[in-house]
Order: C-alpha cells, then structure tokens, then sequence
C-alpha cells in the first residue's frame, strides 16, 4: 500500500489496524452491497486480507479457489493505482517554490537583538542568528538544534542563549553538549558578533537515522 | 576549533518532528525541507481528491501557508505528516464544496486530461489504465474517494483515515468495500 517514497510509513502490521475478527460470514455484519462467497467468506472480507495482509497469512486464502478469484478480481484496478502512485503529479516541480515564495512573504522581521558594538547600535533578527547558531549545533556530530531562544542577560549587549537538542547516545552526552556549547559561542562571537555569556543546552530526545528503517520500531520522532 | 563534518543540507537528514519544531520558530530552511519531503504525496492526495491539476497545486498551496502559520499551535499530538493530510484534505472539501455549489448535483468532475500527467517516457497502456483510473475515481462518492486514496495510494492506517474523515473505522472500511467495488466495475474494459 505504501507509496514508493521513503518517508512514506511501511504498510503496517495486520494487527495494528485492527483486522475484523473471525472471517466467517456469520461473524460480522456485512457492508450494503456485500456478498457471501461460496466458501461462505465475505467479498468485503477477502478484498481486505488481499490488500492489507501478506499472503498466506490465512491458510484458508492461498487453498481456496473461490477467494483467489475475488481477489485477482481487484488486478486491474491495483496495476492502475500503482501506475498512479508511479507518476509524479503534474506541477509537483514547481510547486515548492511556489510553496516557500508565499511562506516568505508572511515571514516578519520579529525581535531584534543588539549586536556586541553599542556603539554604533547594530542589531540582528532573533531568527536570524537562531539560524546561524542552530547550524553551529548541527555542525557538531551526533547532534542537532530543536528549539533556539535568544533573549537580553542583563544590561547592555549581553545574550543568553536557550537550546533544546536531539543528541545520539553512541557518546557521553556531557561530551557532546560541551562540544555544542563551544560550538554556540564560537559562532555566535565568530560569525555573528553577539556577546553570548550564558548558554543553557536541554537534551530533549535521541537522534534516530532519517528516514527511519521500515520494522525498526517505534521512533520518538524528534519532538522536542 | 569545532569538528566539523556538516554538510550544507543538513536539515535533509532530520526527522519530521524536528523540522517542525525549528520551522515553528521561523526557521524557512527546515520548512522548506518539510514542504519538498511531503509535496508529492499531497498533490498527489489533492489531484485525485479535486480531478483537477491547477485547483490540486493551489489546494495544496494553501495547505502548507495555513500548515506554517499554525505551526506555533503545532502540538506534535499527531505525526506532522498526519497533520499536513488533514489541512489538505480540509482544503480539497473546501475548494470542492465551493466549486460544485453553483453546478448540477448530477455534474461530473472533469477527470484529469492525458495530457495533464502523461510525460513522454509513459507507456500509453499505463496512461490510458491511470486516466481510466482517475475518471472512475471522479464518479465515486465523495466520502468513498477519500477513504480510497488515503488508504489504497496513501497507504494511511485506517484509524488515521478514520479521524481525518471524522468517522469510524467500521465506516471506512465500508466505504473502502464500495469504492472497490465501484472502482472493479468501472475498470472491468481494462482488464
């Protein structure tokens, strides 16, 4: 069922979806326009096994004739679908940048922080140097940048930097946010300009690989 | 110095719920890397949800625009995919009420033309067998077609369909059942 796009979930498990139980007719009311097989499955029953489940998952299926024939009965209608999920949906090209030129006209300047030169007053967007020091975080391996809060510490041109990180645990974590704190304030006296004195790190998950291996369990997803 | 091993696309390789998180501050970059993730399977869900390509970009569009300025109230309760569905899907029924009201009850959506999805390395057999597809798709029952692509091109879990159409399972399921039924019928000259 899944699309051939890895950031598509796999198809789940047969259990996770809730299959009807019992497949006798008798067991489960049939949907308007339902039908009994001769092996006295339903046709609403045996369309579901064929679709959602592996095959041979019921014994019943891969032996009965009558089964197997209202199931090749969906064939032609399956190739399409797989046709269709084959092409890419015309303007899909162009589409994102379309996406993204609305998006940037809605995106105002917000907060405005002093840089560390009084004066000559020269201040910086808040998102702005979020961005160049979430990228100073990423920059750091085994670590990435979740949240990134810059606010005034005190008087004068002095910041204080609040970030929340996703961080593998394949090394100590109190390595690896030294490394990210070391990183923070070297970008932001280096490439920014900012007098950063207190940068407080949160490890709020793990980072798992992206896109996550079909079957490889439940992933956390990075929320922060 | 600071090791470093970054590449300059590095947001490519994060998860989802990160990128929202970042995006939910303003950050563009991990937007835009969510948008191109996850265009694909949204136009696709628009153009067999609307039949139309234009209307699918623009309900697609407007998905995302609503999806970032609604970022901040993003509680991360549902999977950002799940939730970019439901904005679209809500964007399609829109557009789709909007669009039929002046019009006929017994008014068919023109299907998608050939012409709109053929590309020049498409065999014609897969060409016709998609346009059949989509004309029949067309014809379906509103509630019946979106179950179907969510669930037979999506590949969504049918609580997730479930709660995206404000429904029961049992009433996706029905819904599915008629659909592949109406759908068999309609593609029986193909087979």
């Amino acid at each position: 069922m899944a699309l051939d796009d890895p950031h598509t979930r796999p198809p789940e498990p047969p259990e996770a979806d809730g299959p009807r139980t019992g497949s006798a007719a008798a067991d489960v009311l049939p949907f308007p326009g339902d039908q009994a097989l001769p092996c006295g499955r339903l046709l609403s029953r045996v369309w579901e096994q064929a679709q959602d489940e592996a095959p041979a998952a019921d014994p019943h299926t891969v032996s009965c004739p009558h089964c197997r024939e209202a199931a090749e009965g969906l064939a032609t209608v399956n190739a399409a679908t797989r046709a269709l999920r084959a092409v890419d949906p015309p303007g899909l090209h162009a589409l994102a940048d379309r996406v993204m030129n609305a998006v940037r006209t809605e995106v105002g300047l917000g907060r405005l922080l002093p840089l560390a030169d009084p004066d000559r007053d020269l201040r910086i967007t808040e998102s702005a140097a979020a961005k160049a020091l979430r990228q100073a975080a990423d920059g750091v391996p085994g670590a990435r940048a979740a949240t990134c809060r810059l606010t005034s510490a005190g008087e004068g041109t002095d910041i204080r930097v609040t970030m929340t990180l996703v961080a593998m645990l394949d090394r100590p974590l109190p390595e690896r946010v030294h490394q990210v704190r070391r990183a923070i304030l070297h970008s932001a006296g280096q490439d920014l300009g900012l007098a950063v004195t207190a940068v407080d790190i949160s490890v709020v998950d793990v980072l798992e690989p992206w896109p996550p291996h079909p079957g490889a369990g439940i992933r956390t997803g990075g929320g922060a | 110095m600071i090791e470093r091993t970054a590449s300059p696309r590095l947001e490519c390789d994060l998860p989802d719920g990160l990128l929202a998180v970042r995006a939910a501050e303003g950050d563009e970059d991990s937007f835009a890397v969510l948008v191109r993730r996850h265009s694909r399977s949204l136009l696709t869900l628009a153009c067999c949800m609307l039949g139309n390509p234009q209307d699918a970009e623009d309900a697609v569009q407007d998905a995302f625009v609503s999806a970032w300025r609604r970022l901040p109230e993003y509680r991360h309760s549902a999977e950002f995919r799940t939730w970019m569905y439901r904005i679209t899907v809500n964007r399609c029924l829109t557009m789709r009420r909007r669009r039929l009201s002046p019009l006929s009850l017994n008014t068919v959506v023109e299907p998608v033309a050939g012409d709109a999805w053929s590309q020049p390395d498409r065999s014609a057999e897969r060409d016709a067998a998609t346009v059949a597809l989509t004309r029949a798709l067309a014809e379906l029952d509103a509630g019946q077609r979106i179950c179907w692509i969510l669930r037979e091109v999506q590949g969504l879990p049918y609580r997730e369909i479930a709660h995206m159409t404000r429904t029961s399972e049992p009433t996706v399921r029905g819904r599915l059942f008629r659909a592949r039924r109406s759908l068999q019928e309609a593609m029986g000259p193909w087979r």
